[in-house]
C-alpha cells in the first residue's frame, strides 16, 4: 500500500440552506502522513472529510488526490476509505464478510476474498473472531474490524471521523498507539478528525486547528502547542492563561502588552504593532514561584485559592489582586502550598506569546452551561 | 378503588363487544339449524364444515346444502388466490420502490409524494373500484379478474410501503454510505445490505397484502364484472332472503382459527428475533 497526497485548492462548501461550513481553504496533506484536523464540533472538519471522500461536492475549488482532480468522481471511484464515527459495520454479515466487502465489490472470488480478509484480521489481531457477527464483538474489536475493512480496499488515503469517541478512556489510549502503528506499517495517508486535542497531539505528524469553517493553523504538535498563531489555537489546544490588553511597546521580536495585571512581555510572532489590541497567552507549566531575587518582568502577585491533585502534577488556581484567575501546574513533589497569603509568581517571556485579539475556544464552564 | 372497578368493568364490556359476535358465530356453526341460531339448539353437528368435502350424494340429501353451489364457491376461492398471486408481488415491488424513494431521496417534493402515494389507501374503496372499471373499460378491457387485480393493487401497495418505510428509517444511512465508499455499486448496496435488512419486513408486508387482497369486498365488488372472489361470493350467500346458510359461519370460524395460528407464530418468531 502507498499513501497519496491530498490537496485542497480554494475549497469552499456552502450547503443548500446557505450555511457555509467551510470557508475557502488551501491545504496540502503529504503522502504517508498522519494528519489530524482538530476543532470543536460544528467547525466544519467532518465536512472537509466528506468532501475528500466524495460524499460532498465542493461549492468552489477542487480536491486533488495524488495530483488527480477528483471533481465528479463518486465515493466508490476514489482511492479513499472512510471510517465512520459510528463505524457503520454491516450487522447482518459476519466479521470476515465485512472486511471482504470492498473486495467483493471489485469482483474478487470468494476464496481469495476470505484469505485476504483473514490476513487483515491478523493485522488487527482478530483472526479468531472472523465468523462472528459484529454485534457479538466488544467496542474495541468492532473498531479494529472497521479499520481492517477500510484497509482491505488498499486505499491511498484513510479518512477517520472521530473513530475513538465511543470508547472508554483506557481503550482510547490503547487504540491511539495501535492506530499509529497501523499507519506506520501500511504507509497509508491518514486524515484523522477529532475534537480531542490529546488524540491529535499524541498521534499526528501534523495538525490543522479549525474553527468556524476556517483552518487557523497548520503545524506539528509541538508547533501548535508551543507556537500558537491565533487566540483560538492557543486556547483550544492545551490549557492557557490569557490576559487581554493593548500593545504598548516593541522590543525586537518581543512585545509589551498593557493588561489589567500590569505590563507583561512576550514573544510577538504575528508582528503586532504599537497600539494593537492583543492577548497574551502563557501555559500553566510556564508559571513558577518567583524568588525575591528574580527580575521584575512578568511578575504577578496572586493568592492560591485551590489546589487540585492530578497525580503526577498539581493544578493550582491563583487569584490576582485584580481578580483574574491564573492556573499553574507544578510537578508533584509533595511540597505544601501556603493557601493563606499572597505569593509572587512569574513566567519567562520566551514562554509567553502575544497574539492578535480574537475569538477563544469555549471553556469547560461555558460548554457545561449550554 | 371505584375508578379501578369502573376501569375493569369497562374493559370487560369492551372485550364482550369485540368478541361476543365472534363467539356467537362459532357456536352457531356447530348447531344443526339453518339459518344459524344459538337460541334454538338442535344438536351438535359438523356438517357445515363437511360441506366442502362430502360426496355429492350426501350433499343432495341435505335440504339446506343441496341448494348451495359448491363448485362455484370453490372456483371463487380459487379466483381470490389467483388475484392475490398477482396483487401481492406487484404491491411489494411498488411499495418497496415507494419506500426507498421516500426515505432515501431527499427532496422538497417528498411530503407531497407521500400523500400522493398513500391517497389510494384513504380514498373510498368504491371510488377505486369504479375508476378502475371506467378506466379499463375505456381502454376496451372488460371487467373481470384483471380489473380486480388492478383496482386492488392501487391501494394494497400502500401497506407494504408503510411497513418498509418504517424499517428503512431505522437503518442508519451511514451503512449505505460505507458500502458505497468501499466501492460497491448502488445495486450491490441494495442487494447485499438493504434487501437482507428488509427481509423480515417484506415477509410481514407480504402477509398483510395477501390478507388485504383476500378480504377486500367493496373495491372488488365494483371491478369484478361477471367474475367472483371469495369475499364477494360470501357476500352473495349472506344476502339470501331466507337467512344465510351456517356454512358461512363455518368459513368464518376457520378464518379466525388461521388468524390465531398465524398471529401466535408471528409473536413467537419476533420474540425469538428480539432475543437473538
Amino acid at each position: 500500500m502507498h499513501g497519496k497526497d491530498v490537496r485542497l485548492e480554494g475549497v469552499q462548501i456552502t450547503y443548500p440552506n446557505g450555511f457555509t461550513a467551510v470557508q475557502p481553504t488551501d491545504l496540502t496533506i503529504k503522502a504517508g502522513e498522519f494528519f489530524s484536523i482538530l476543532g470543536p464540533s460544528g467547525c466544519g472538519k467532518t465536512t472537509i472529510l466528506r468532501t475528500v471522500s466524495g460524499f460532498v461536492e465542493p461549492t468552489a475549488g477542487r480536491v486533488l488526490i495524488g495530483g488527480e482532480d477528483m471533481r465528479g468522481i463518486a465515493p466508490n471511484g476514489r482511492p479513499t476509505a472512510l471510517i465512520f464515527q459510528n463505524l457503520a459495520l454491516f450487522p447482518l454479515m459476519p466479521v470476515w464478510e465485512n472486511v471482504a466487502f470492498g473486495l467483493e465489490s471489485r469482483g474478487v472470488p470468494k476464496a481469495a476474498r476470505r484469505s485476504k480478509a483473514l490476513e487483515l484480521l491478523d493485522l488487527v489481531a482478530l483472526r479468531d473472531q472472523a465468523d462472528k457477527k459484529p454485534g457479538e464483538l466488544s467496542g474495541g474489536q468492532r473498531q479494529r474490524v472497521a479499520i481492517a475493512r477500510a484497509l482491505a480496499v488498499e486505499p491511498a488515503v484513510l479518512l477517520l471521523d472521530e473513530p475513538l469517541s465511543a470508547l472508554d478512556l483506557k481503550l482510547r489510549q490503547h487504540m491511539r498507539a495501535e492506530l499509529r502503528e497501523i499507519q506506520r506499517k501500511t504507509g497509508v495517508t491518514f486524515i484523522y478528525i477529532t475534537h480531542d486535542q490529546g488524540e491529535a497531539l499524541t498521534m499526528s505528524d501534523r495538525i490543522a486547528v479549525m474553527n468556524n469553517g476556517v483552518i487557523e493553523q497548520v503545524g506539528t504538535g509541538d508547533e501548535i502547542y508551543s507556537e500558537p498563531r491565533t487566540a483560538f489555537a492557543a486556547s483550544f489546544v492545551g490549557e492557557a492563561n490569557q490576559m487581554q490588553g493593548r500593545v504598548c511597546g516593541l522590543d525586537g521580536d518581543m512585545a509589551v502588552i498593557e493588561t489589567a495585571q500590569g505590563r507583561l512581555l512576550g514573544r510577538n510572532p504575528c508582528g503586532l504593532k504599537d497600539g494593537d489590541e492583543a492577548m497574551l497567552f502563557v501555559r500553566p507549566e510556564a508559571l513558577v514561584w518567583a524568588s525575591s531575587r528574580a527580575p521584575d518582568t512578568n511578575r504577578l502577585i496572586a493568592r492560591p485559592v485551590r489546589r487540585d491533585l492530578e497525580g503526577s502534577f498539581v493544578n493550582i488556581v491563583l487569584r490576582t489582586n485584580t481578580g483574574a484567575n491564573l492556573t499553574m501546574h507544578q510537578v508533584n513533589t509533595g511540597a505544601e502550598i501556603d493557601m493563606e497569603s499572597d505569593a509572587s509568581v512569574r513566567f519567562p517571556c520566551e514562554q509567553a506569546v502575544v497574539l492578535p485579539k480574537g475569538p477563544l475556544a469555549q471553556t469547560g464552564q461555558e460548554l457545561a452551561a449550554q | 378503588m371505584t375508578s379501578q372497578r369502573l376501569l375493569t368493568a369497562y374493559t370487560w364490556a369492551f372485550l364482550l363487544f369485540m368478541f361476543g359476535p365472534l363467539i356467537l358465530m362459532i357456536l352457531s356453526s356447530f348447531n344443526d339449524m339453518s339459518p344459524p341460531s344459538i337460541t334454538e339448539w338442535r344438536g351438535l353437528t359438523g356438517k357445515w364444515y363437511n360441506f366442502f368435502w362430502v360426496d355429492e350424494a350426501t350433499l343432495r340429501q341435505d335440504p339446506v346444502l343441496r341448494v348451495l353451489d359448491r363448485d362455484r364457491f370453490v372456483a371463487c376461492f380459487g379466483n381470490s388466490l389467483y388475484v392475490a398471486g398477482f396483487v401481492v408481488p406487484v404491491s411489494l415491488l411498488l411499495g418497496l420502490a415507494g419506500a426507498v424513494l421516500l426515505t432515501r431521496w431527499r427532496s422538497r417534493a417528498n411530503g407531497l409524494l407521500w400523500w400522493v402515494l398513500l391517497s389510494p389507501m384513504l380514498a373510498p374503496g368504491i371510488v377505486l373500484g369504479l375508476s378502475a372499471l371506467v378506466f379499463w373499460g375505456r381502454l376496451g378491457v372488460n371487467a373481470g379478474l384483471f380489473t380486480i387485480i388492478m383496482a386492488q393493487t392501487t391501494f394494497v401497495a400502500g401497506y407494504p410501503m408503510l411497513i418498509l418505510m418504517a424499517r428503512l428509517q431505522r437503518q442508519p444511512v451511514e451503512l449505505e454510505e460505507a458500502a458505497l465508499d468501499l466501492g460497491a455499486s448502488p445495486f450491490r448496496v441494495f442487494r447485499r445490505l438493504t434487501l437482507p435488512y428488509l427481509l423480515p419486513a417484506l415477509i410481514s408486508a407480504g402477509v398483510i397484502a395477501f390478507m388485504a387482497s383476500m378480504e377486500n369486498y367493496n373495491t372488488t365488488m365494483f371491478a369484478k364484472g361477471g367474475s367472483c372472489t371469495f369475499a364477494t361470493e360470501i357476500g352473495a350467500m349472506a344476502r339470501n332472503p331466507n337467512g344465510h346458510p351456517p356454512v358461512i359461519n363455518a368459513v368464518g370460524t376457520i378464518i379466525i382459527l388461521l388468524t390465531v395460528v398465524f398471529a401466535t407464530a408471528h409473536a413467537v418468531l419476533s420474540r425469538k428475533e428480539a432475543r437473538a
